[in-house]
């Protein structure tokens, strides 16, 4: 093939200087003599070549890179770059510490959020939390729809901003795009309908799972969850929720609204995921098949369950504990060895729980215990 | 004749331009939404699309990364075998990441190890260098001892199992990041391996697959014997049992105190079997483990508590059917555990070691005795049947009586006091 075209080329030299020349007349008079040599030329490359392929054959698998097309290319960032000597690292995690005063020990955290939406208040909350921005980590997962190509535009110009300033600067940000499918539809009531929520939750727990396990390192001490609508926190809400030492501490999500009735802002409790279980709960999972769910918040499954949203005393103190069975995932403080151990969010019932339900009681099955603040609030999004 | 050629290479030029024009519209038209891809400078700022990393058969031909993940305790010894594999994996070097796990180690598993990886990575062979290698150290505190016999002690399962399960999820928690399109898990003290093994479990495209793992004995114990029963596929039996149990007990394959009647990747060899034959498992062991990353970044992991009655690799089989992936075992498709001898064999070894320096010993003796019982009693018999007839020439020797005598008791009790000599020997305690 090779031979093909370089002769082709010389021959259209050829042809244009020298085209009376007498050798050129005699190919062009006996065209044979050109085209026998060459095709022996051919035959012989053929032969040769033909001949390789068996012995290429004793190999079982076949090691040619099939390259994706051109026009579809990996577009993420260059994968293996700044390796250290011999591409070792050494990493010695009996020294790693998760402790009350995290601050003090220069303990890492991981912010992880997945964002189907980009509000620009939860990223401002994010940018005033008082805990050294060196030692956090960011974490985001978005849907596979246009959904997630909107928030990642504008994450996009966020990050960049936040980035190039010293003083803001975070650790390190990973931004994973899902691979699994996502719902189409986000409004609020199609979201809450009892029928999507176990599939919405079974998709939310596989687009968790995925962040957490990608992005944990060895070096992160804390994970913090904070949801996307979450959009505003005390900005010490690290230091105050690791203060307490505990396994996994939840915050009490509320929202703020304009209340009608006494036309005055007010707030109403937003998150029913925290809850402590009930004799009527366990006695409705046990009549349950194995593949349903219980989910908190709709009038067809009355549990009595606790839940923390109503616990709510202004006058009392922020750091009352109590101890829960289900969290919900808007603002929850886990220590990092808690997800090592296994603890994940379940995408299938386990124990008719889902998602960060399911979450926590893996963690108790693992012998880890979980509470919640119920004077601590952190706000949701009112759409 | 050369304007004809330069007509069809410009025909040629159109039709191929019209070709890429209209695959690249069609692409762009029916890529899903055409999803945006952010681009950053800053090194702090990483995006990947986790849909590019979901493994494919032929990963290898699409430069897909898989993370290799072994975990090791007071593994020193086995470290020369181990590295021995890893020079001959065929599976492209660079696009291995390795991650170890060093757990509760006194023989300088660590130095060793570190030793091997240096002269791997410094090898004048590019193509031998391997990926990014991490290693872990973390203590979980040893809750028994690590001789074969410590391990698979049927009490020692339980707690054992949930141990592993968490150093197990301490190294591929840490070490999976976002771009690896498979996980493989290996044991360092696997004695045979084909070094296409990668590839040979990738090309099933499944998501999780384990080969069948059988191990070598010594004759006296009869040449080979299934290792790892952890792999099974779930039966009524099965099923069963796990209903009876309460919710933090911990099924474990291969010991009479659990009957579950389950069939059993190891049993089901045949040597003469094709081994591309896939066989569909509910459990797995976890001497060589292959998955699809998507497996574990989307959750599943090894229970480090009772889940559905197990613990550790056969939950991971468990939960991972329960996320809806499916878990295949190749029956006829065979690599080789070490052999390491439990403490009855042990004794047994000693025992050979003895009998043979007994034999010897015997032999010396016997010959010395032949030597002597040689001289002594020289050529006598044949002599003997030589002379016989001039001894015996006035007698009719065809009438001649035979007279049979019955030894047998005599040499039987001898027998017997022969044997018990050998007892004693067998019950020598090496202690
Ligand atoms: N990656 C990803 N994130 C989502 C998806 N749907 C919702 N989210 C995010 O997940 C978090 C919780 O979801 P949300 O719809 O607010 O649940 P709610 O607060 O319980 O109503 C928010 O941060 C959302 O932005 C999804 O399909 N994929
Ligand atoms: N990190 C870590 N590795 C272990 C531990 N126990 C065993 N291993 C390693 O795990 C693998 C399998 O263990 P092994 O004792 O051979 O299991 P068995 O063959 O099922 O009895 C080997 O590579 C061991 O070195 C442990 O407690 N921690
Ligand atoms: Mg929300
Ligand atoms: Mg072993």
């Amino acid at each position: 093939m090779l031979k093909i075209s370089i002769w082709t080329k010389q021959d259209e030299e050829i042809s244009t200087t020298m085209l009376n020349h007498p050798i050129v007349r005699n190919i062009r008079r006996r065209p044979l003599l050109v085209v026998a040599p060459l095709s022996l030329i051919v035959i012989l490359y053929l032969f040769i070549f033909s001949h390789r392929e068996p012995s290429k054959k004793t190999q079982k698998y076949s090691y040619k890179s099939k390259n994706k097309s051109w026009f579809n290319k990996n577009k993420d960032s260059v994968i293996l770059r700044n390796l250290p000597k011999n591409h070792l690292s050494h990493y010695d995690l009996n020294q790693l510490t998760v402790s009350k005063t995290p601050l003090e020990n220069k303990e890492e955290i991981l912010v992880l959020t997945p964002m189907s939406k980009f509000l620009p208040e939860y990223w401002d909350n994010l940018n005033k939390l008082s805990y050294d921005h060196s030692l956090i980590s960011l974490g985001f997962i978005l849907p596979r729809n246009e959904d997630g190509n909107k928030a990642l535009k504008s994450l996009e110009k966020a990050v960049k901003q936040t980035q190039s300033d010293p003083t803001t600067k975070f650790k390190k940000i990973t931004i994973l795009r899902q691979d699994t499918n996502s719902l189409e539809s986000q409004a609020e009531k199609d979201r809450h309908a009892l029928a999507v929520q176990k599939e919405r939750r079974s998709l939310m727990a596989l687009a968790r799972n995925s962040l957490v396990f990608t992005t944990i390192s060895p070096s992160t001490s804390w994970i913090l969850w904070l949801d996307a609508d979450v959009i505003e926190t005390p900005p010490d809400i690290i230091q105050d929720l690791a203060a307490h030492d505990k396994p996994i501490l939840s915050a009490n999500v509320y929202q703020r609204f304009f209340n009608e009735e006494t036309k005055k802002p007010d707030i109403r409790p937003y998150d029913f995921n925290n809850w402590v279980e009930s004799e009527e709960g366990l006695k409705l999972a046990k009549t349950l098949g194995e593949d349903e769910i219980i989910v908190e918040g709709y009038a067809e499954m009355a549990t009595y369950r606790t839940l923390m949203a109503h616990l709510y005393n202004a006058k009392a103190d922020q750091n009352t504990e109590m101890a829960l069975d289900g969290v919900g995932g808007g603002a929850v403080l886990v220590k990092a060895d808690v997800h090592r151990d296994g603890a994940m969010f379940p995408s299938f019932p386990f124990y008719h729980l889902i998602e960060t339900e399911g979450f926590a009681k893996m963690a108790k099955r693992l012998g880890y215990e979980v509470f919640g603040l119920p004077n601590y609030l952190v706000y949701h999004y009112n759409e | 004749m050369n304007f004809k050629l330069d007509g069809i290479n410009r025909i040629r030029l159109l039709v191929a331009c019209g070709i890429i024009f209209t695959i690249t519209l069609l692409k762009i038209l029916f890529t899903p939404s055409g999803l945006y891809s952010p681009s950053f400078d800053d090194e702090s700022v990483k995006f990947f699309d986790l849909d590019n990393y979901k493994g494919r058969a032929d990963g290898w031909q699409y430069e897909e990364r898989v993370l290799f993940c072994v975990p090791l305790r007071d593994a020193s010894a086995h470290l020369p075998m181990f590295f021995g594999h890893m020079k001959n994996l065929t599976y492209p070097h660079n696009l291995i990441d390795l991650a170890f796990l060093v757990s509760d180690s006194s023989d300088n598993t660590l130095g060793n190890l570190k030793k091997h990886l240096n002269e791997i990575q410094n090898d004048p062979n590019l193509a031998m260098r391997f990926g990014e290698i991490e290693i872990f150290e973390k203590d979980f505190g040893q809750i028994i001892g690590q001789s074969f016999s410590d391990r698979h002690g049927f009490a020692a399962q339980g707690p054992r199992r949930k141990l592993m399960a968490r150093a197990r999820n301490w190294l591929w928690t840490v070490a999976i990041k976002p771009y690896h399109s498979h996980v493989y898990w290996r044991d360092a003290d696997v004695e045979t391996v084909p070094p296409t093994i990668l590839e040979d479990l990738m090309h099933h495209d499944k998501d999780v697959i384990v080969p069948n793992v059988w191990r070598p004995l010594p004759d006296w114990l009869g040449n080979q014997q299934p290792y790892d029963l952890n792999s099974w596929q779930e039966s009524d039996g099965g099923l069963q049992l796990a209903e009876a149990l309460e919710e933090d007990a911990c099924i474990v394959e291969g010991y009479v105190e659990y009957q579950t009647w389950r069939p059993h990747l190891a049993y089901l060899r045949d040597p003469y079997g094709d081994p591309e034959i896939e066989m569909e498992l509910d459990g797995i062991g976890g001497v060589s483990i292959l998955t699809k990353a998507k497996v574990f970044r989307t959750g599943s992991h090894f229970p480090a508590f009772s889940f559905e009655k197990h613990a550790e690799t056969e939950a991971f089989g468990k939960l991972s059917k329960r996320m809806g992936y499916n878990v295949y075992g190749l029956p006829h498709y065979v690599i080789w555990h070490i052999y390491e001898p439990s403490s009855d064999d042990l004794k047994h070894m000693e025992w050979m070691a003895l009998e043979e320096i007994r034999q010897k010993e015997e032999a010396k003796i016997k010959a010395v005795y032949d030597k002597v019982w040689d001289k002594a009693f020289e050529g006598v018999q044949n002599d003997w049947s030589k002379e016989r007839n001039d001894f015996m020439k006035n007698t009719d020797l065809t009438n001649f009586r035979k007279i049979y005598v019955d030894w047998s008791g005599a040499e039987s009790e001898n027998l017997v006091e022969n044997n018990e000599e050998d007892k004693h020997l067998a019950d020598f305690d090496p202690a």
